[in-house]
């Protein structure tokens, strides 16, 4: 019995401390630091945030060049065929870039109407809403448990947390952390994701949940409520985070909405620079 | 036999090499856009396997640093995953001191003790630490995915393992 029991020991300790070879550090000892690590980030101490920032900019710029292989692969068989649709991809940028130039100057235009009607309702000044940043998706990892995608712009172009991403006006999601030089998206149909709604004629109010899976469900809604299906839903704008009117997705009779944009298919978005009104996260 | 030598090197190489790409790269085994519930946990396999047959090849420093950069890759706690990790590479460390010979059986359920205490630990960690909500359904098909697809990769990293590194165990 108790030589079972040193047994268990020698070998209990052996595979906590053993070197040796390749095992240039004991597992225990990495362990330690492991804990140190996750709790100084978990309780965010200023001098963590600072090297996780910098480690998260060269790791994501790190990872979408180990990610072109991946990306290249199927161009391969294409061939040349791969030369033009570069070029039909510049020229569709060109296009988004026109477009949002001429939404740039409409929203300018609109913007300065909506302040000098508040001007006469006598109501407070509105933020303007002109501001937009057009961002590359550098990382677009399918993760099980977290939806989200790194974009190649941030805190050097003014994004900060909480702000609305968009793809073709549509809502694609919010950012959740930001770095000097890239941003973590939250996508909508992520598990921690909850956007008010508004749609239908009575202007229903709901909060649109993400579940993780392709198809956030609309939760809190009035009681006996009866899905009615190919309504188009909006962000109601309520938590001050998300514009009021943002086009979100269609509903469907499970109670799921069906999005605009198809999150697993983002290589570009605009991150509107509009200030939270409340403290995101 | 210089050239000889460096292949070999490469091939040995090679676990940590997959290792870290899946850590950093885009390419995961997730096969949402197929199967909605499919997902695997690849890198929990190839340390747990490696550490048993073959630790040499392993380092546990690597393991480590794979697991942070999974963190930051992924947008969990940073150590999160490194903890997870070396979880696992403790007790393919202890198995390997406590059995003489392996089996793809014995190797499968110990695996199994494995993954229930590295996924333990980290949405344990993840839940009451952390902001960030996971859906247990995940987890649950996350590692039967990993644990019921096993015997797969046992099989194919053993016939790697003798094809190209050499047939002998730690």
């Amino acid at each position: 019995m108790s030589v079972s029991r040193d047994d268990f020991s020698i070998a209990f300790r052996s595979a906590l401390l053993q070197r040796g070879g390749a095992q240039k550090f004991s597992v225990l000892s990495l362990i330690f630091l492991a804990l140190i690590i996750f709790f100084l980030d978990v309780y965010g101490f200023t001098l963590v945030k600072t090297a996780r920032s910098f480690l998260n900019d060269v790791v994501y710029r790190v990872t979408y060049l180990a990610s072109a292989p991946t990306r290249l692969l199927p161009d391969v068989n294409k061939g040349i065929a791969s030369h033009f649709n570069l070029k039909k991809e510049n020229e569709e940028l060109r296009k988004v870039i026109e477009r949002y130039k001429s939404l740039d100057l409409n929203l300018e235009y609109i913007s300065n109407e909506n302040k000098n009607l508040k001007k006469v309702l006598d109501a407070e000044d509105v933020q303007s809403v002109s501001n937009i940043v057009l961002a590359k998706v550098l990382v677009d990892r399918n993760s099980p448990f977290l939806k989200s995608i790194i974009i190649n712009k941030g805190s050097r172009e003014g994004i900060i947390k909480g702000m609305p991403v968009t793809q073709n006006k549509y809502l694609v999601g919010r950012i959740v952390e930001t770095n000097y030089l890239s941003s973590r998206v939250l996508l909508i149909n992520d598990l921690n994701s909850r956007i008010p709604v508004t749609f239908d004629e009575k202007s229903t109010q709901a909060i649109l949940t993400g579940g993780g899976t392709r198809e956030p469900t609309l939760s809190y809604l009035p009681e006996d409520y009866q899905f009615v299906e190919d309504l188009t839903v909006f962000a109601s704008g309520k938590d001050g985070i998300f514009t009021a009117g943002t086009p979100i997705g269609k509903t469907k009779e499970s109670g799921e909405v069906k999005l605009f944009v198809d999150p697993n298919q983002l290589s570009f978005v605009t991150v509107n620079l509009i200030k939270p009104s409340k403290e995101v996260f | 036999m210089a050239k000889k030598n460096i292949i070999s090197k490469l091939f040995a190489s090679g676990p940590l090499f997959l290792l870290y790409y899946l850590s950093i790269s885009e390419v995961d085994t997730n096969l949402e856009k197929l199967i909605e519930v499919f997902s695997l946990n690849l890198q929990i396999i190839i340390i747990y396997f490696w550490i048993i047959k073959r630790p040499s090849l392993m380092g546990t420093g690597h393991i480590f640093f794979a697991g942070l950069i999974n963190d930051v890759v992924m947008g969990f706690p940073l150590g999160i995953s490194s903890l997870s990790y070396l979880l696992i590479c403790f007790v393919g460390n202890y198995v390997r001191n406590k059995s003489v010979n392996t089996t793809i059986a014995s190797d499968w359920f110990t695996f199994f003790i494995a993954l229930l205490f590295a996924n333990l630990l980290f949405f344990s960690l993840l839940n009451n630490f952390s902001e960030v909500a996971i859906s247990y359904t995940k987890i649950g098909y996350n590692t039967f995915f990993t644990l019921f697809l096993f015997p797969v990769f046992w099989l194919l990293f053993n016939l790697y393992q003798k094809s190209f590194i050499g047939s002998q165990d730690a």
